[in-house]
């Protein structure tokens, strides 16, 4: 890939292709294969900065990274430190969202023993199925990641064989055999959504980049490491029918004259499908609530 | 590594049934290491690679599907986006655009697809890509078809 950087910037000078040539045999030793090692590398050496989902963490610990920071975010924080007790951070992978909402939807369940939850999401699951085979895709691209995504939903449900404790949860959130797969569960899932009601997506999708919705759920939604954007978290919720809330903590002024407030948006799934909250002391409020921080988004625990 | 090799097994049954199927492309399983496979393409018609068949070595890594298969051309190619060397092909699938819904199949039917159409602008073979880019369509033409006779089709007499 660096060769082909190199090679635009002198392209057009169609005299010194020898000359490049052989400045690029070094270059050419060092292949894309090298690169995608170096990458593989880089990730490795960042999982022992931060597991795929951290401890639970007060959060105050918030306001500590912010010290020397910028005032509004200062009284932003202060805002959200009354309205919510804990963080819990993820990796800044590209998959922080997916990850993000794994975990609290599994937590979700496994503190709530939400049975119901597990009877209401499995048929959403199969709809997904469905929707990917209907789109060509072959079974055994994606059966896998579904199995294993299932798995984990009985899992988290207590008196069974099966059941895991929640230290057992964190551990296989952390485990990359389990965690990406499961991440990878839920990105065919947001394609299949996204490809099934392109009408919808469509306008969106040309917001963002210019390419077509097949396009941009084959290079923005599949790829593991892909950044989400409000259209996959649509799309899942939609998919799902999980809302989830999500807390914005940028620098944008929201004062509305009693002092700084902090904005956040709810993604309601198509209504005649919500969950019923059990656990949420009001109906209609997501149990998934997520932290955005421009570019990562983490888990947050109402008070 | 388990989930890898049930992944590999299942493709590999999907091979065999789909050999009928898509006569452009045998892929053929290493018999004692499922992480190493060969596939032989059919240069795809009315291009200069028409006639040629083409040898491609695979190498799956224990993370795949998470990650993308190695793939080199064996067989001598010219086009833009295969390193004349090394036979290193420059496809986003084999990098950062990959996904577990690709299928070794499936980048064979892309690596054909890529052989049709070049992307002469992300040139691996800069010769070969600065044919194409300064319009040289017949001269990037005759050297691939040169090629594909000498190295892709098999020798008479």
């Amino acid at each position: 890939m660096q060769s082909k950087e190199a090679v635009v910037e002198d392209g057009e000078i169609t005299s010194s292709v020898t000359v490049a040539d052989s400045e690029f045999d070094e270059w050419n030793n060092f292949g894309d294969d090298d690169i995608m090692q170096q990458q593989y590398t880089i990730q490795a050496d960042e999982a022992k900065k931060i597991p795929f989902v951290g401890d639970k963490e007060a959060l105050s610990s918030l306001a500590a990274e912010y010290k020397s920071g910028s005032p509004i975010l200062l009284e932003k924080i202060k805002v959200l430190d009354e309205q919510y007790a804990a963080i819990r951070r993820t990796r800044g992978d590209g998959n922080c969202f997916f990850r993000s909402f794994m975990f609290s939807y599994l937590e979700h369940i496994m503190e709530c023993q939400d049975q119901a939850e597990v009877d209401r999401v499995q048929p959403n699951v199969e709809k997904s199925r469905k929707a990917l085979q209907t789109l060509g895709y072959a079974d055994l691209t994606f059966e896998d990641f579904f199995a294993l995504f299932l798995e984990q939903l009985e899992c988290v449900i207590q008196g069974k064989e099966t059941s895991i404790s929640h230290e057992e949860l964190v551990i296989r959130s952390r485990d990359q055999s389990i965690s990406d797969y499961v991440v990878m569960f839920f990105r065919f899932v947001t394609s299949a959504e996204i490809q099934m009601r392109t009408e919808f997506f469509e306008p969106f999708i040309l917001g963002l980049t210019n390419s077509t919705v097949e396009q941009f759920c084959k290079l923005s939604v599949e790829p593991m490491g892909e950044e989400s954007d409000h259209v996959h978290i649509t799309a899942l919720s939609d998919a799902l029918g999980i809302p989830i809330r999500v807390v914005y903590l940028d620098r944008s002024s929201c004062d509305t004259g009693g002092g700084v407030s902090v904005n956040h948006h709810d993604f309601m799934p198509a209504a005649g499908d919500l969950p019923t909250a059990c656990c949420s002391s009001e109906k209609n409020i997501p149990f998934i609530t997520l932290l955005y921080r421009p570019g990562h988004y983490d888990i947050l625990y109402p008070k | 590594m388990q989930a890898s090799k049930a992944r590999l097994f299942k493709e590999y049954h999907e091979v065999q049934r789909e050999k009928t199927v898509d006569p452009d492309i045998q892929l053929v399983c290493d018999e004692s290491n499922i992480f190493k496979w060969t596939a032989f393409i059919k240069g795809p018609s009315e291009t200069p690679y028409e006639g040629g068949v083409f040898q491609l070595a695979f190498s799956v890594p224990e993370q795949y599907p998470l990650q993308p298969p190695q793939v080199r051309f064996l067989t001598k190619i010219f086009h833009p986006n295969v390193h004349f060397k090394t036979g290193e092909i420059c496809l986003d699938i084999l990098k950062n655009a990959w996904s577990p819904a690709w299928t070794l199949q499936s980048v064979c039917r892309a690596i054909i697809a890529l052989m049709a159409h070049p992307e002469p602008d992300s040139p691996l073979n800069c010769d070969s890509g600065n044919l194409l880019r300064s319009g040289d369509v017949r001269g990037y033409q005759s050297m691939a078809r040169m090629y594909t006779r000498l190295a892709a089709m098999p020798k008479k007499g």
